[in-house]
């Protein structure tokens, strides 16, 4: 007997958001990207095949960190001191798009230099994030979108009480934003209505619904993507926007990733156990719908990059 | 070790008192017969129980609400701060409790019901008797002689008496040569007087309706004969100083010595309500009146009769009572007629009490024809849905924003108070209506939505109420509690102070529409009814008086729809209470309307937290709900 698989047809579709501009498009990237598109729920190819493939950022900081563990000094080495040499490094990881965050050490001219010198090292499309203090980063954020106008670079990150002048200024010079807000499906809905009242089209935003690693509550986090999504795809206008969230910053705070010692022995070795973390906390998030995880480690970008392309074949 | 703290008064009187280490001001200034108010219930929330330290210190345990500055000049909160030395204490002027005047205004506008009839309606009725004089051939007794009079003369029969009554029969009865009158409640088959001679069919019998609102006390003194109301007085209700909502109350009132000084603040408001209401009838006087039917909040209603009411504030939220039986007024405390009867209305829940079932009954919802939303507005709100066929109910805690508490510089709505702003969409200066037309002294909370809805449309706020602080005005500005409007200069105000309104002040505002919307959209969405479905919106309580409804609808507090469906109720658990009061019909409506109402406890349900996110914002996340909003949003 043969068996029709029903399918779902929904009213709404996520907004198509392109990131970095090539010369061809007023900037100097060598590709841009394009996410969202979708019109079904998560790769549900028989229904409609995903029309862009979600893709992977590597973060990288303005200044070497002093808090990331030192599982992620080994790949990077003395790059994570140069944020050129860093974002070429990147790259070469495999890397779609960087995502450069400046530190609060940072003054408007260190920070527009830095980010010239990333967009020079690397032609990959870019994300700037403030240090997240609201004075400081609407002060970093102003000059650094002036000078990569035309780059259609994501300035991030805008919340709820402080979004007002990153939206302007990416209004002004052609960026986009990203929406951050705390695990919550209203919130997040209501700093999209904030920012799309100033003027900014909605194809210019994306959203960072915010997430907890594995074991620290990514289901909430999953939980409330799937319904940002589903409220999109019924025709919620002010949720259609493709999804970025930040498994590594998350995984890389967890005990399991950070702690090499006085753990019991059953969890195994620590750097393995780590990037397990980090990977699984990603597959999770792009299974709900994310549709650029931003990572750190390097072999969590290759298991991360070979697992979306299982899931875009299938 | 003891401590000798000296206040002085506003007026320049001083006081002392000798307390042990460790006692907190307040409770030294309330030994010392001080009178400090604790709004807050003394959990240092307020800030108005500020006194000034002249001499000595004090320990600080917060100082919240209180600046560097303020603690340097010696001001500490009388609540949080503990005596460890001698000291003296400032203690600043008191704010007065101002009779609100509204409800005494509308005094002549009460109908009696129509059909009302005393001798078929009412439980308690006077009758007169002319009893058989005792000779040395009939021994009978006063109290068996009395009953053969009553059942003979007039039907009644199995009285009983209280000893206090019993005790005065036998004067009663020779002072009027054995021609009575009597009081008796066939409800409860007592006998509540006995008066020397024969009265006047038509001369008054009293009762009293009663509302212990949280905030304001109501009391109406009825003539049960004739249905009429003859007065009507109010008060804020003494407990105030205690605490401004029920939980703070009942905090207060589980501490030691609480529950004794709730009751008897309560008492003292209404018997001295009373006491005013009988000296604007003549003839009136406090110990004729034979019967009390008393509405209120659950909360309310246990503290009145001292019943600890701490297990409403707690999980799972059960209440000592719900329907009270029939008490007299001697052990309840009320000054009236000892032996006068006093009817408590039965409630549904912790959080749904008398004043809604109360409520219901005044406002017909139990019997309309059409899909009713009943709305009490209050620090509580209470939200009833239904129509003849069914009624469904559920509470929020609103907070008292919208009373001015929580706020700034919020007031209650007394001569001073804000209660009108509009912002020219220009320049961004606003134009006030003051209560009374002098110089503002603060906001009262039609003020405060009035400000609310203006802010937004003008664009001072965003929709998440985050203040502009772009604007090219001098009146949005990084203040000392963070971004604010200034709504009038110092040089325009009572007190020489600016009056502004903060971020924080518009987040508490957000917080307590956000619960009410919620509120009674979970409870349609319950009945599975589109809210646009509900044909008649009645807002209820002392506020719902004041409340502009373009206003209210515009900040997303009420609904989006046709305005001529909205209708104010003014007070209806006072309403209630006096057609309990009059009919026994209608009180054995009230009755049913509580074994017939549905309570959803919202806490029980997640999709209140939900309903409750989407609704903290201007006017409401979902805006496809506020079309009306929308329109005036996009006009040029």
């Amino acid at each position: 007997m043969p068996i029709e698989i029903p399918k779902d047809k929904w009213p709404g579709s996520i907004k198509a958001v392109t990131i970095g501009a090539t010369a061809a498009e007023g900037g100097t990237r060598a590709k841009s990207i394009t996410i969202g598109g979708q019109n079904t729920m998560p790769y549900l190819q028989f229904e409609k095949p995903t029309p862009n493939t979600p893709v992977i950022a590597i973060e990288i900081k303005s200044r070497k960190p002093e808090d990331w563990s030192p599982l992620l000094e080994k790949p990077w080495g003395e790059a994570m001191a140069d944020p050129a040499e860093w974002a070429k490094k990147a790259e070469a990881a495999g890397a779609d798009l960087l995502v450069l965050a400046l530190t609060l050490e940072d003054t408007p001219d260190s920070a527009v230099k830095t980010v010239k010198a990333v967009l020079a090292a690397s032609g990959l499309p870019l994300v700037v994030w403030g240090p997240g203090q609201a004075e400081k980063d609407n002060e970093l954020l102003v000059p650094v979108a002036e000078a990569a106008k035309g780059e259609k670079v994501v300035l991030g990150v805008c919340e709820d009480k402080n979004y007002r002048t990153i939206v302007a200024t990416a209004m002004a010079n052609g960026h986009l934003v990203e929406a951050r807000t705390p695990m919550d499906v209203n919130l997040a809905k209501q700093l999209n209505i904030l920012i799309s009242d100033m003027g900014l089209p909605m194809d210019r935003i994306v959203m960072d619904p915010t997430t907890g690693a594995l074991g620290y509550g990514i289901e909430y986090g999953y939980s409330v993507m799937e319904r940002l999504r589903l409220a999109a795809l019924q025709g919620d206008a002010m949720t259609q926007l493709p999804m970025m969230v930040t498994p590594g910053f998350e995984a890389w705070k967890a005990k399991e990733s950070k702690v090499g010692e006085g753990v019991p022995e059953a969890w195994g070795d620590w750097e393995a156990r780590a990037v397990n973390w980090e990977t699984l906390t990603a597959m999770a998030l792009v299974e709900s719908g994310a549709d650029v995880v931003v990572l750190r480690h390097p072999e969590s970008v290759k298991r991360v990059k070979a697992a979306i392309g299982e899931l875009m074949a299938a | 070790m003891d401590h000798s703290i000296t206040f002085t008064t506003a007026d320049g009187s001083t006081r002392s008192v000798t307390v042990p280490t460790g006692v907190m001001l307040a409770e030294a200034a309330q030994r010392a017969g001080v009178e400090i108010n604790q709004p807050c219930g003394g959990q240092g929330r307020c800030g108005r129980c500020a006194v000034q330290v002249a001499k000595g210190e004090v320990r600080r345990r917060s100082t919240l609400r209180l600046s560097a500055e303020d603690v340097d000049a010696g001001w500490a909160l009388a609540c949080q701060s503990v005596v460890e030395g001698d000291a003296d204490i400032l203690v600043p002027e008191q704010e007065k409790i101002e009779r609100r005047l509204t409800t005494d205004r509308t005094a002549a506008e009460v109908q009696v019901p129509a059909g009302y009839d005393y001798a078929a309606d009412q439980t308690v009725r006077r009758v007169t008797l002319s009893l058989s004089q005792p000779n040395m051939d009939d021994q009978t007794d006063d109290w068996s002689r009395l009953q053969t009079a009553l059942r003979l003369q007039a039907g009644i029969e199995n009285l009983t008496v209280s000893l206090p009554l019993l005790r005065r029969i036998g004067a009663v009865l020779r002072e009027g040569d054995w021609t009575v009158s009597a009081v008796v409640d066939s409800a409860g088959n007592r006998l509540v007087e006995l008066e020397p001679g024969h009265r006047s069919p038509d001369e008054p019998l009293w009762g009293v309706a009663i509302d212990i609102g949280t905030t304001t006390v109501s009391v109406w003194l009825v003539d049960l004969v004739s249905g009429q109301v003859r007065a009507q007085v109010a008060e804020y209700n003494g407990q105030i100083a205690r605490g401004e909502d029920v939980i703070s109350r009942i905090i207060y009132a589980s501490k030691n010595g609480g529950e004794a000084e709730m009751r008897s603040r309560v008492l003292d408001t209404i018997n001295s309500l009373v006491e005013r209401a009988c000296k604007r009838v003549k003839g009136a006087e406090p110990g004729q009146i034979v019967k009390a039917a008393i509405s209120g909040n659950s909360t309310m209603i246990h503290l009145l009769l001292g019943i600890p009411a701490a297990s409403i504030r707690l999980t799972p939220f059960i209440t000592a009572i719900n329907t009270i039986p029939t008490m007299n007024a001697r052990e309840v405390g009320l000054v009236i007629n000892p032996e006068g009867v006093v009817d408590c209305l039965p409630g549904v829940a912790s959080y749904v009490g008398a004043d809604i079932t109360a409520g219901v009954l005044s406002s017909g919802l139990d019997d309309a024809d059409n899909t009713t939303l009943f709305i009490d507005v209050g620090t509580n709100g209470e939200i009833v849905l239904g129509s003849r066929e069914f009624l469904v109910t559920c509470a929020c805690s609103a907070g008292p924003a919208f009373e001015g508490a929580g706020v700034l510089h919020g007031m209650r709505a007394t001569g001073g108070a804000i209660e009108e702003v509009w912002i020219n969409g220009e320049t961004f200066e606003p134009t006030c209506r003051v209560i009374g037309g002098g110089k503002p002294s603060g906001l009262c909370g039609s003020g405060l939505i009035s400000l609310l809805a203006e802010m937004f449309l003008t664009g001072v706020l965003d929709k998440a109420g985050n203040v502009n602080l772009t604007l090219p005005t001098p009146r949005v500005r990084q203040g000392e509690h963070g971004p604010e409007y200034v709504v009038a200069w110092g040089s325009e105000t009572e007190d020489g102070r600016d009056i502004s309104i903060t971020r924080v002040d518009v987040d508490n505002l957000l917080r307590a529409k956000a619960a009410i919307y919620a509120g009674f959209s979970v409870l349609a969405d319950n009945v599975g009814m589109p809210l646009e479905m509900v044909e008649q919106v009645l807002v209820g309580g002392s506020f719902g008086k004041y409340i502009n409804v373009e206003k209210a609808v515009q900040i997303g507090l009420l609904p989006d729809i046709e305005w001529n469906r909205f209708q104010f109720l003014g007070n209806t658990s006072v309403r209630g209470a006096y057609l309990g009061l009059l009919n026994k019909d209608s009180r054995q409506r009230i009755d049913d309307i509580a074994g017939k109402m549905t309570y959803i406890e919202l806490s029980a349900d997640n999709s209140f937290y939900d309903a409750f996110m989407s609704a903290m914002f201007l006017p409401h996340t979902d805006m496809d709900k506020f079309p009306s909003v929308a329109a005036a949003l996009n006009k040029p």
